[in-house]
């Protein structure tokens, strides 16, 4: 530049100087930029600015031209840092966004919405490092109850519902609390759960106790003028301008947040009321169905003991009543008979409201195939008779699963009631029992007519009789639906399969019995001979 | 002979006069065509008379059985003043009568408390008349013969045990039985036809002491069956009261 100096002109130069300082400003930053600008300056007067090689100016107007040359520079450095920084605050954004919408629907996806819940408390927990976070909503009866925990507590149960309490204990503070309506009780946090309920907003409490109701409990905390001490943090959670719940974020020092942590807060706040409001839903939902199914087995019920209880009835009054008026007595039989149905029919009736209810609680013990299937054969020896039944168990394993005998006995026996109602006499049937990676599996294999396709979840509804099933097989359609009920309240299940070959197979599958079942020539009692037993 | 007396503890008249009926219709010995008479029945057992007495509160049937002792005593467990626990308790401080005990179904855990407090047999409502005779006239018969000392070598359709040797053995051939398979066997052999809860077995193979060999009872009880029996799934000797306990049947009805 200085071979040509004299053909330049001072536009010219100052133009050049100009693209170095913005360049170097966009590659190097602000900093650069303006000591560019500087270094520019100074370089102009010397170099290019008469008298050569000096500070001193020729002409007073350069003055001007090398003045209006620093201002242009650092301004355009300045503008270009602006802009620069906006576009990377904006990516960083977007990237918490992102992050934001990720753990959202994550979230919110997981099956149970309590795991949600808690699943988004624990990223509040550990992004905020606080010590806990709670949900508070409306309990059934009324009052609050806490439906989700980060930490959770003890038993297992972020779901215990616990009375909401103030972290620090000092009522006569909180009697002072700002924004505070006269009308509320101010010395329980249910009062305070109670009024952010009503009126949508939050609450900060501070070290001494106080409450002071703010908007944005969030940026409160985040306000760098503040000079007391915040304890908690009590968040109204609302979806569609209702407050659906209370998010409770507690720590025992000073919580102290970034504004950018507040930010943070506040969005996932929002995820927590999708997550309660979710949650909500799904109990609406999960009510809804129950009340269907308990109308649906209502009425049920009421066909069953109007039909199948009477039926049985109606024959032993009529037989006992020629037999009252010195009739034939060959009718007791048949009244011994009718007795039995009543029998089976009300100790079916007693099961199922067991199971629906869920009073049934499983005795779980190691217990073995042999002993199950034994037990079966003998209880269902009367149904049973005359007909071939294989048993087909493995020849040296004894199989045993962890399992509740009289439940279990129940659910086979009703399989096998099954199996030999639907299938014809002088076929036979198959008890099959193996072990499969830790289930036990007892299968039933008939040579019936088998379950057509669309009939295959419905057979194990209550009272459920197949259309073709022949006048002459009795029973209340109950026995595949209590031996599902019975099989599933201990951890096990009740399948279908078709038989290749025709016919059915029934698999009742219980929980294994984890492995360390004895082997039979094991030295069971260490250091006990027989000659000690006597 | 003096007539045996039976106490039935029962707060349903009905139940009593099914009870009744059954127990003095002359079924109770002998002469009773569908029944298997044994042996060990004598004719003049045969003619004795049975002699039932009633009582409608546990109060009642605990005073009844110090005053009359009788040489079996049924209990319902529906009573009105006391649960059936109790009464039974109450009655085994002193007395050795067996005790058969009529339940509702759906009281497996009610049962086995029973027979750990000392109830020697029970019978699910509703029950045929047959059974409880039966039953009845098993419980007389144990409790008669209970004094007399057991034969040392105990034979059992092709099974033979020597409780002075220990030794089993099954058609002729030696059984190798692990120590808890014996001590098992041991306790079916000298308690026949008698339920015995797991708690009971617990107790008789393995102590005072509990431990982890107890939750595998049942695969012992496995393992005996399969060396023993014919067929483990059809078992003759060793019977399973799903959610009681076992029960030892000598008497192969095969």
């Amino acid at each position: 530049m200085l071979a040509v100096r004299a053909r330049l002109d001072k536009a010219h130069v100052a133009l050049i100087f100009l693209l170095v300082v913005l360049g170097g400003s966009s590659a190097g930053g602000r900093v650069l930029g303006i000591a560019l600008a500087f270094g520019a300056f100074l370089a102009f007067n010397f170099f290019f600015l008469p008298p050569y090689l000096t500070f001193a100016l020729a002409d007073p107007l350069d003055w001007l031209v090398l003045v209006t040359f620093l201002i242009t520079s650092i301004v355009a450095a300045q503008l270009l840092y602006r802009a620069t920084s906006t576009a990377e605050v904006a990516t960083a954004r977007a990237a918490e966004v992102d992050r934001l919408a990720t753990l959202g629907a994550e979230t919110l996806n997981l099956a149970r919405p309590e795991d949600a819940l808690r699943a988004i408390l624990e990223v509040i927990r550990t992004t905020l490092d606080v010590v806990s976070c709670d949900v508070i909503v409306h309990g059934p009866g009324g009052g609050f109850v806490t439906v989700a925990r980060s930490p959770a507590e003890g038993n297992g149960g972020a779901r215990e519902a616990g009375a909401v309490r103030f972290e620090s204990s000092n009522p006569t503070a909180r009697a002072s609390v700002l924004g505070w309506p006269d009308t509320t009780d101010t010395t329980s946090a249910e009062g305070l759960v109670g009024w952010i309920f009503v009126h949508g907003r939050g609450a900060v409490e501070l070290a001494d106790g106080a409450i002071r109701i703010v908007d944005d409990p969030a940026l409160e905390t985040a306000r760098s003028d503040r000079s007391d001490e915040v304890r908690a943090l009590w968040i109204a959670l609302a979806v569609r301008n209702e407050t659906v719940g209370v998010l409770r974020v507690r720590t025992p020092g000073d919580l102290r947040l970034t504004l950018d942590q507040a930010r943070f807060l506040d969005a996932l706040a929002y995820y927590v009321a999708l997550g309660v409001e979710r949650r909500r839903l799904v109990a609406d939902a999960e009510r809804a169905e129950a009340e269907r199914r308990v109308e649906a087995l209502r009425r049920a019920l009421l066909t069953a003991v109007s039909h199948d209880l009477r039926t049985p009835l109606t024959t032993i009054k009529a037989i006992a009543h020629e037999i009252a008026d010195g009739g034939p007595t060959d009718g007791a039989r048949v009244i011994e008979e009718e007795s039995d149905r009543l029998d089976a029919l009300v100790g079916d009736l007693l099961d199922l409201s067991r199971i629906q209810s869920g009073a049934i609680g499983p005795s779980m013990e190691v217990n073995t195939a042999d002993d199950l299937i034994g037990a079966a054969l003998r209880r269902a020896d009367a149904i049973l008779r005359g007909r071939v039944i294989d048993v087909e168990l493995p020849p040296n394993d004894l199989l045993a699963g962890r399992f509740d005998l009289t439940h279990a006995l129940r659910a086979l026996v009703n399989l096998l009631e099954n199996a030999s109602k639907y299938s014809p006499a002088a076929s036979p049937i198959t008890i099959r029992a193996r072990q499969e990676g830790d289930r036990l599996r007892i299968s039933v294999l008939d040579r019936g007519p088998g379950v057509p396709d669309e009939e295959r979840e419905r057979i194990f509804e209550p009272f459920y009789r197949p259309a073709t099933t022949a006048p002459d097989v009795r029973g209340t359609g109950l026995g595949l639906s209590i031996a599902r009920g019975l099989a599933v309240a201990q951890g096990g299940a009740v399948e279908f399969e078709p038989r290749a070959g025709g016919g059915s197979v029934f698999t009742l599958v219980l929980p294994g019995a984890d492995g360390a079942v004895p082997d039979a020539d094991d030295s069971d009692l260490p250091g006990r001979a027989l000659s000690d037993t006597a | 002979m003096s007539p045996v007396t039976v106490l039935v503890i029962d707060d349903e008249p009905q139940i009593r006069r099914a009870v009744r009926n059954a127990l003095t219709s002359g079924r109770l010995f002998g002469g009773y065509g569908d029944l298997p008479t044994e042996s060990t029945t004598t004719r003049s057992e045969s003619q004795r008379g049975v002699r039932v007495i009633e009582a409608v509160t546990g109060r009642e049937g605990i005073d009844f059985a110090a005053a009359e002792s009788p040489a079996l005593i049924i209990l319902d467990l529906g009573l009105p003043d006391m649960s059936g626990i109790e009464v039974c308790r109450e009655i085994r401080r002193w007395s050795s009568a067996p005790i058969i005990v009529l339940s509702a179904r759906h009281a497996d855990t009610e049962k086995v408390a029973l027979l750990d407090a000392g109830a020697d047999d029970y019978l699910t409502k509703p029950f045929s008349t047959i059974e409880l005779v039966a039953r009845v006239r098993a419980q007389l018969r144990r409790a008669q013969t209970a004094a007399v000392p057991n034969d040392p070598i105990v034979t059992i359709g092709d099974l033979t045990v020597d409780l002075e040797r220990r030794r089993v053995e099954r058609g002729g051939t030696l059984v190798h039985l692990t120590p808890t398979e014996w001590l098992l066997l041991r306790t079916f052999v000298t308690h026949p036809r008698q339920t015995l809860t797991h708690r009971q077995l617990f107790r008789a193979v393995w102590g005072n002491a509990s431990g982890d060999a107890q939750q595998y009872l049942r695969v012992y009880v496995g393992h005996l069956r399969r060396k023993i029996e014919a067929d483990s799934v059809r078992p003759q000797f060793i019977q399973t009261e799903a959610g009681v306990g076992y029960r030892f049947e000598p008497a192969s009805t095969p």
